[in-house]
């Protein structure tokens, strides 16, 4: 029996794709960034439609929420808010975004010709309470996402492993559809980890449908971090498995 | 050196009772096979809802299995989860004196903690306590084994004065191991005074390095148990054939398979950062070495898969860096036919064996035998 793999539904998520201009994307460091991340686990079979066919959903499948604010950029300060349904291409840790929301028009611009990440403007936010930290997304006014990380402790920077993401985009020069690996550095100033709390969740702003059902939560964590978005180095054929369909674009 | 083997009990979809039961039945034929060609003992692992990569939450079983149909292999927990959720510390010390009754004194008892969240979240434990918890659990299983009356108060769990019965066959009590995965674990084992069980294999002078640390420090432990055992065994893949680039091409699809298994579950520090989980744990690392450089057959360093000359060759290289035992996976996914796993176990016996039966032999001399 061939193995488990993804089989999103390309056609309905290419509407999310962003444009690129080719691969050729020089690395950006971004400092002081300020990340909320919660763990949540899904039900295992209907994730299975979230993620494409290039890669293998984890066991069990869980969703990764990401709230982060990036207080300086070329573009001005920005805050991004995106979820990721985690998965493996091969036998690498990876996670599909959904969709990502950014609150600022010029850095949407460049996020999503640059790295391909699958922008659209929503009104983002990350709040510090003493109690939690809650990060929310608002598009056309309505409240599409809010988590929480509660129960705060302090950790250490080295025991967080964010995982690298994998975009669907499309290649202006051929007008085809590819997954690009965005792996970003992670330098770490500050770190915590609490619970995760999911507050709201709209699944069709982010073209889950009914497939993402969130179950057993796993864990948060809220960090300070310089982010260093690399050059792209691999794109995958998004209709085949990753060990067949990856292409070196860099080195 | 010794050698073993190490069961996992990877079953391929779709599941059927046919398939279950056909994957124990020719784990418990190899084993039987093994006994009669002189391995020394068989390790089965505890894993809990890793589906495909391990159906085999109770080794106890199997273990009690293969003791009931061999007469010399020694059978090895590979590892308990020292965990309350997961196991009782009570239970483990009935479970385990029962096996080394009915095995005749053949049990011996890994020790571990598990590395994923997939089981940890399964049974709802705490990663930042499990290390805790192992530390504990070993501290109280040999007095469990060997005092008449037993009582504790302890951090994770307690009980007041009963008498826990049967006592283990093996007097004073079956020889204790650690898994070894995390960076350090090593030395836990070596204060301790416990086997190490290597579960991942790492490079030949990183090997060097950990063997080295550990007799250096368990020269001057304080056993937790009434015996020491000063082992150091190591993990690998097998596949023996005749004919090289056949063994290579064969037993590389058995290692592709097993990581391509391992990569699917979620290990404890991706999902949950925690300071008790400095590394991905056994299945990245296994992975990653599985995967590595290849010589000239296209085997990578280390893995023993090929003709029997370069099983030797690279088994001569574990032996010079001090490791003890080699346990050995099988099969992944029953990717290679039982047929040829039994030839493969029967050529490693009359063509590798015989390479390392005299060292084999002066060790347990030295060690007053065993």
């Amino acid at each position: 029996m061939p193995p488990r793999l993804g089989n999103l539904d390309l056609a309905a998520f290419s509407r999310f794709a962003a444009t690129m201009k080719g691969y050729k994307s020089d690395s950006l460091v971004l400092k002081g960034a300020l990340i909320l991340e919660a763990h949540m686990e899904l039900d295992d079979d209907p994730a299975d439609a979230l993620i494409p066919k290039t890669m293998h959903p984890s066991i069990p499948a869980y969703a990764i929420f990401n709230v982060t604010h990036y207080p300086e950029s070329p573009w001005g300060a920005f805050t991004i808010g995106e979820i990721r349904i985690a998965g493996r291409t091969g036998v690498r840790p990876r996670g599909f975004v959904l969709r990502s929301y950014v609150d600022n028009d010029n850095a949407a611009r460049e996020l999503g010709a640059r790295w391909g990440y699958p922008v659209a403007h929503g009104d983002v936010s990350l709040r510090q309470f003493h109690d939690r930290i809650s990060g929310r997304i608002r598009v056309a006014g309505k409240t599409v996402l809010e988590i929480e990380e509660i129960d705060r402790e302090s950790i250490s920077g080295n025991d967080i492993q964010y995982i690298a993401s994998m975009h669907l985009a499309r290649n202006k020069e051929d007008d085809k559809l590819v997954l690009v690996q965005i792996d970003p550095e992670f330098t770490f100033s500050k770190a915590e980890r609490g619970k995760p709390r999911v507050v709201a969740l709209d699944n069709d702003a982010f073209g889950a449908g009914s497939h993402m059902k969130v179950m057993n939560p796993i864990g948060a964590t809220f960090a300070t971090a310089d982010v260093t978005l690399p050059k792209i180095r691999y794109i995958c054929n998004p209709e085949l498995p990753a060990m067949q369909g990856t292409t070196k674009v860099a080195a | 050196m010794k050698f073993g083997l190490f069961y996992e009990l990877s079953v391929p979809r779709p599941w059927t009772r046919e398939s279950e039961k056909t994957v124990y039945d020719r784990a418990i034929e190899q084993v039987k096979l093994a006994d009669e060609l002189g391995f020394n003992s068989v390790f089965a692992v505890e894993h809990h809802f890793l589906e495909e990569y391990s159906h085999c939450p109770a080794p106890e079983l199997f273990l009690t299995a293969c003791a009931m149909v061999t007469k010399k292999i020694r059978v090895g927990h590979g590892i308990i989860i020292c965990v309350p959720e997961f196991n009782h510390p009570i239970k483990i010390a009935e479970r385990t004196a029962v096996l080394d009754i009915l095995s005749g004194g053949r049990l011996e008892v890994g020790t571990g903690r598990s590395a994923t969240w997939t089981e940890l979240g399964g049974f709802r434990s705490n990663p930042d306590e499990t290390k805790k918890t192992w530390d504990e659990f070993v501290r109280c299983l040999p007095k469990m084994w060997t005092q008449e009356r037993y009582s504790y108060q302890g951090r994770s769990w307690s009980m007041p004065q009963r008498t826990i019965v049967p006592k283990p066959y093996q007097k004073p009590h079956p020889p204790m191991w650690v898994a070894v995965t995390s960076p350090g674990t090593e030395i836990d084992a070596a204060e301790r005074g416990m086997g190490a069980l290597g579960l991942t294999f790492g490079g030949f002078k990183e090997q060097e390095v950990k063997v080295k640390n550990y007799r250096k420090i368990i020269a001057n432990c304080e056993p937790v148990g009434e015996v020491v055992n000063d082992k150091v065994t190591t993990v690998n893949f097998l596949y023996c054939n005749e004919d090289e680039a056949t063994g290579v091409k064969v037993g590389g699809r058995m290692t592709g398979t097993f990581n391509y298994l391992a990569a699917q579950l979620l290990a404890a520090r991706e999902a949950f950062p925690s300071k008790s989980y400095p590394s991905l744990g056994l299945l990245p690392s296994l992975r990653r070495e599985a995967a590595g450089p290849g010589d000239e057959s296209g085997a990578p360093e280390g893995i023993c898969i090929g003709s029997p000359a370069r099983i030797v060759k690279q088994l001569k290289s574990w032996e010079s860096v001090g490791v003890d035992q080699v346990n050995f996976l099988l099969n992944a996914l029953e990717t290679i036919p039982q047929e040829q796993v039994l030839a493969s176990l029967r050529l490693f016996a009359k063509e590798v064996m015989p390479h390392f039966q005299k060292s084999s032999d002066a060790a347990a001399a030295a060690a007053g035998g065993r």
